[in-house]
């Protein structure tokens, strides 16, 4: 779930962009590229085109949805938006290794997912 | 609509309209978990917890989240078995193409067939 | 066979809710509100359990309802409660 406390601040050029206990923006319209690629080598992850199209994925499913998904809904609207060989948890482990919903909603700039281990 | 139902198998009854009270927000947060863990899930809306499907809500007037992105999500956690109790859909003056979603309606000794045929069965 | 708990009076839709899950050989346990439920004047709503229906003494008691007990709902205490948890396959509430 989204959380307002904030634990401490992402620098991002001039920016200071507060993140909650876990890491995620605690306000959600701060996000950008910029601060995405900031949480990215947090995580030790240089971003490729195969993660952004994922991130894609990820911004659009909370747009539609208003919930970040859990694993299984990110499964399938990765392989809905980019096609079956894309659409399979071995795949999303590659890109975000531990939790792919979880590390993707932060990178992504989302809550929490809440349904999720 | 399938016939065997495996042990694994949950329904979630939702009773609670939107916005009135937190049930119907509960029980599909139980649904969605259950889902996401791989449980095969059946929703039965019955009564007032019908109007939940209707076209066009929207978020409460101080901005609180509604429960109709959260049905639309459903599909996506491969909840595609939906019911609804035909006799409450009668008792609202409603018809399925008011409905946001495809639905099935059921009858009363379905509904109790159902009830007896699922491993768990969790009411809202 | 399945036990179904209600807790709302005869007046609620719940009531109708309950009926349209319950199984042919299924019990009906009225409980808290629901034990008003139990009055005769409310048999009428229960023909379709008949002979299935009990309502739990420690609620009757406290609502002074015991005694106005219809003869064809079966009373049950709390350990008679438990007992028919262990004798149903599971349990339902409705509420």
């Amino acid at each position: 779930m989204a959380s307002t406390e904030i634990y401490r601040y992402l620098s991002v050029g001039e920016q200071s962009i507060p993140l909650d206990p876990e890491g995620y923006l605690v306000n959600m319209n701060e996000w950008s590229i910029q601060v995405c690629e900031r949480l990215a080598e947090e995580e030790g992850i240089a971003l490729t085109a195969d993660h952004w199209e994922i991130i894609h994925v990820l911004r659009d499913f909370y747009a539609r949805f208003e919930q970040a998904p859990a694993m299984r809904p990110l499964v399938k609207s990765a392989g809905q938006a980019l096609g079956p060989e894309k659409g399979r948890s071995i795949y999303l482990m590659k890109l975000f290794p531990g939790s792919p919903a979880k590390v993707g909603a932060r990178l992504a700039g989302l809550p929490k997912p809440a349904n999720c281990l | 609509m399938q016939d065997a139902t495996s042990p694994a198998e949950l329904m979630v009854i939702l009773r609670h309209a939107p916005h009135g009270s937190s049930w119907l927000k509960e029980g599909l947060d139980v649904a969605l978990v259950a889902a996401a863990f791989d449980r095969r899930v059946t929703l039965l809306f019955m009564g007032e917890g019908i109007t939940a499907l209707l076209e066009g809500q929207q978020a409460g007037p101080l901005g609180q989240k509604g429960t109709a992105p959260t049905l639309a999500m459903l599909e996506m956690y491969d909840i595609d078995n939906l019911l609804v109790e035909q006799r409450g859909m009668d008792e609202l003056g409603l018809t399925s193409d008011q409905l946001m979603l495809p639905v099935t309606g059921v009858d009363d000794a379905e509904i109790s067939r159902l009830v007896a045929s699922h491993a768990l069965v969790l009411n809202f | 066979m399945l036990l179904h708990t209600l807790n709302r009076p005869p007046t609620s839709q719940v009531l109708a809710q309950a009926l349209a899950g319950m199984g042919s050989d299924d019990k009906l346990l009225l409980i808290e509100d629901g034990v008003i439920g139990a009055l005769p004047a409310h048999r009428v709503h229960f023909d379709r359990v008949a002979g299935r229906l009990y309502a739990l003494q420690e609620d009757l008691e406290s609502r002074g309802l015991l005694s106005l007990c219809d003869e064809a709902v079966r009373v049950v205490d709390v350990e008679g409660f438990i007992s028919m948890t262990e004798t149903c396959e599971r349990t339902v509430s409705w509420y």
